[in-house]
């Protein structure tokens, strides 16, 4: 469904041969929150040294109360840090947020419910000052990327949660972010949309040459998705390991009854610390 | 024979079906009401008399028939409710937005916020005539106070209602507080706005029409009082009743019109 | 793991608490140094200051308890006979869900008739029902309130007896639940929340009524007329102190309603 011509004017395939240089790079990184019947904080994330290359596809991945959304938050400047360092190209996530390279893709579709379809993908656009002509011929090329052309003009409560989902997509790319930032994307989707979402993103990301960072709690989804899985353990939330996903590019569908597939997700879920 | 059955099975059957069951109770009553009482028509005339009291071309004050007496009143009362009801309107829109922007001053007003929903404003219509001394700036002043109020609340709980999610939207995106204000906190909140606008609607008009009984000068209420002292036919009161029913729920409508208009996108709702 | 008991007074409650008591104080002020008056072009005949307005209400407390009874009389009889037929009307409109719910639209229709229309309507008809025009008043008064909070309480009555959670139906109909059990175990509990609902708006509407249903009552007794003959008679500061007993009233019930939800509704949320 995803029409990918469109978009190669914009971004140029990364040429394999070249070094990849740091996108994220964080260190010694602690988050703790204050309990609110005054006890002792809780930590959410203690000590996560983690680095990302420049158009890597990063799967966060853990269960509930492991952290993982916590990251992704204190990465997009959601959420503040209690100790450590975080820098994104050099700069604060802060700076990085007020520059609007993050694009951000919720659970929830989050589409404002009195914009068509059309002023849903603008809306960012307009935030950025674009002139309105730019902004037009950008929102087309968004939806038909995602292959949402014929529903511009529909409110987002006529549309499947599916294609809700695209249009988050389409909204969060509009901007020409340079990281994705996804939390949760598709769990509450049905195994088959899911399935043709996780294609698609693929697709777009591999033209695109984005920085995709990915929550999950979804093994599977982890494993066929990403270039390397950083696994978190809850009680106090923590990196356990960093798994990498060797498997060749572009993945069918099949390779997940691979004998290889299932050895890396049964690698990921034996790195769980605690659980 | 389908599309009758579907016509037959309608809304607009049973509302039908039930109106017209209230007018026979009404037709009953009335019956009733004529053999056993003196004056039948203070308590409860028959229908078909009060619909040919507003066609009837007697006239009772000399110039106009009594329906014509009613509809000029009605113009006035509506004129200064629909001031009040502007003014009130944009009074609690603006506090709404003052309170959401500034949480001290939402701290300060938001009991006495709730404590006027408590006080029977009505009540006070005498008082505040007594204090303008004018019937005019009072029917206003009463319709804006209970316009306001409603129109705040709602609008208030409209802006604390923007899921989080949306908010995280617009800061990750850098947006200043005007662009989240214009794009995100005032279009989401005008559904709740709309509700607040319907609620205080035909509270507007009630409370003109009863300002408008305090004292004379012109305003359906003064006909009203007249009429029922018998001052003029009593059925210049009948009028009124079903005249005030009828602008209450248009004023409704009207709003929901309103509402329609400004925001054309449908809420689905899940049931 | 052990939780805190003992309520912290943190800098934000202390606030949430303290700024409009010093607002209510910085009025009080305003209003007793007269400034108010300046403010708002009054004199102090019109608006008199609260010392004399409190002074009066001290004074004279026998009449006024013997108005604000008339008045909560009529206001909780009235809102307790049409909450109950409210209640009723939503029963019967889940009964026979096709006609009931054009009857309510219908009912929320007729709410739109202004109360001062019925009120003189109900005095002309309870005149024959006593000799004593003190009963015959109360009667058409509390007819009035009856018939505002009647519509109120039947729309959140069929709502709350008919918006039930998703599947719980399914779940009473698998247990061959007859309707009689349904109703009982199902659908009265479900819809406690949308009688209190029904309340936040009938309490203070019920007061509203009782005190405009006096202007026209036949029978001169109630805060409401004592508020409407003191203005007649030029008395304001006596019409001031009515009102400020029919805004302790209003404030009065809306307390005992709001702790009657907390403890009702416990656990609910």
């Amino acid at each position: 469904m995803a029409n990918l011509e469109i978009i190669e004017d914009e971004f140029k395939e990364r040429d394999a041969s070249l070094p990849r240089e740091t996108e994220i790079k964080i260190e010694n990184l602690c988050v703790t929150f204050p309990d609110k019947n005054g006890g002792e904080p809780i930590i959410a994330l203690s000590n996560v040294n983690l680095e990302i290359k420049q158009g890597e596809f990063i799967s966060l991945l853990g269960p509930s109360g492991c952290g993982k959304t916590t990251l992704l938050r204190t990465i997009a400047n959601l959420q503040d840090q209690t100790s450590g360092d975080i820098l994104v190209r050099g700069l604060s996530p802060r700076e990085i947020r007020l520059q609007k390279k993050y694009g951000i893709v919720f659970q929830s579709p989050v589409l404002y419910e009195w914009r068509t379809v059309r002023r849903n993908v603008c809306m960012p656009m307009e935030l950025l000052g674009m002139p309105k002509k730019d902004r037009t011929a950008r929102v087309t090329k968004m939806l038909e990327l995602v292959g949402l052309m014929e529903f511009g003009e529909k409110y987002p409560h006529e549309l499947s949660g599916g294609m809700q989902q695209r249009v988050n997509i389409a909204r969060a790319l509009a901007i020409r972010p340079e990281i994705l930032l996804m939390d949760e994307p598709f769990s509450a989707l049905d195994e088959f949309t899911k399935e043709k979402l996780h294609e698609d993103l693929l697709k777009i990301w591999k033209k695109t040459n984005k920085t995709i960072l990915f929550v999950t709690h979804n093994i599977q989804e982890a494993v066929y998705l990403s270039d390397r899985v950083v696994v978190l353990s809850p009680h106090p939330g923590r990196v356990s390991a960093v798994v990498d996903i060797n498997l060749e590019r572009p993945r069918p569908i099949a390779i997940k009854e691979s004998q290889e597939f299932n050895a890396l997700v049964s690698k990921v879920r034996n790195s769980f610390e605690g659980v | 024979m389908i599309q009758i059955k579907k016509v037959l099975s309608s809304k607009y059957i049973v509302t039908l079906v039930w109106v017209i069951g209230l007018i026979i109770l009404w037709e009953i009553g009335a019956t009733v009401i004529a053999g056993s009482k003196r004056s039948p028509e203070n308590i409860l005339p028959h229908l078909h008399q009060i619909i040919q009291s507003v066609f009837t071309t007697n006239k009772v004050n000399g110039t106009q028939t009594a329906f014509q007496m009613v509809l000029s009143n009605t113009g006035t009362t509506l004129l200064r409710a629909g001031i009040g009801f502007v003014i009130g309107a944009g009074i609690g829109f603006l506090l709404a937005l003052l309170m959401n922007l500034f949480l001290p001053i939402e701290k300060i007003l938001f009991p006495y916020l709730m404590m006027i929903q408590m006080i029977p404003i009505l009540g006070m219509a005498p008082i505040v005539l007594a204090i303008t001394k004018d019937i005019n700036k009072s029917r206003i002043i009463i319709a804006a106070i209970l316009t306001f109020y409603p129109v705040a609340t709602n609008t208030l709980a409209g802006f604390q209602s923007v899921a989080k999610e949306k908010h995280e939207l617009m800061y990750s995106l850098a947006a200043s507080k005007f662009e989240i204000y214009r794009k995100l906190m005032i279009p989401s909140s005008l559904p709740y706005f709309f509700t607040g606008l319907k609620i205080s609607a035909p509270m507007a008009i009630t409370a003109a029409i009863l300002v408008d009984t305090l004292q004379g000068g012109a305003g359906l209420g003064t006909v009203l009082s007249q009429s029922l002292k018998h001052a003029t036919t009593i059925y210049i009161f009948w009028q009124i009743v079903f005249l005030s029913a009828m602008i209450g729920i248009l004023s409704f409508y009207f709003m929901l019109l309103l509402e329609q208009t400004v925001s054309p996108y449908k809420k689905k709702k899940k049931k | 793991m052990k939780k805190k008991t003992h309520f912290k007074w943190d800098k934000q409650s202390i606030s949430t608490v303290l700024y409009p008591v010093l607002f209510g104080i910085l009025l009080l002020i305003l209003w007793q140094t007269q400034l108010l008056h300046k403010m708002i072009g009054a004199d102090t005949f019109a608006l008199p200051l609260p010392g004399r307005i409190l002074r009066i209400i001290a004074d004279n407390k026998s009449t006024v308890m013997k108005n604000v009874n008339a008045t909560v009389i009529v206001a909780i009889g009235g809102l307790i006979c049409g909450s109950l037929l409210g209640y009723l009307l939503g029963i019967i409109a889940t009964i026979f869900p096709k006609w009931g719910v054009g009857g309510l639209s219908i009912a929320s229709a007729i709410s739109a008739v202004p109360i001062i229309a019925i009120a003189p309507i109900l005095n002309n008809l309870t005149k024959d029902f006593s000799n004593d025009a003190s009963t015959r008043s109360m009667l058409a008064k509390t007819i009035v309130v009856t018939i505002t909070c009647t519509v109120s309480m039947s729309i959140n009555a069929y709502r709350g007896l008919n918006e039930l959670k998703p599947f719980s139906l399914d779940l009473m109909k698998s247990f061959a639940a007859s309707k009689v059990t349904t109703f009982i175990k199902l659908r009265i509990p479900n819809s406690v929340p949308y009688i209190f609902t029904a309340l936040r708006v009938s309490v203070p509407a019920s007061i509203i009524s009782a005190l405009v249903s006096e202007y026209f009552a036949e029978f001169i007794i109630g805060v409401g007329r004592q508020i409407r003959e003191n203005i007649v008679l030029a008395q304001y500061a006596t019409a001031w102190a009515y009102i400020v007993v029919a805004c302790a009233i209003g404030i009065m019930m809306y307390g005992i309603l709001l702790v009657a939800e907390g403890i009702l509704l416990k656990g609910r949320k």
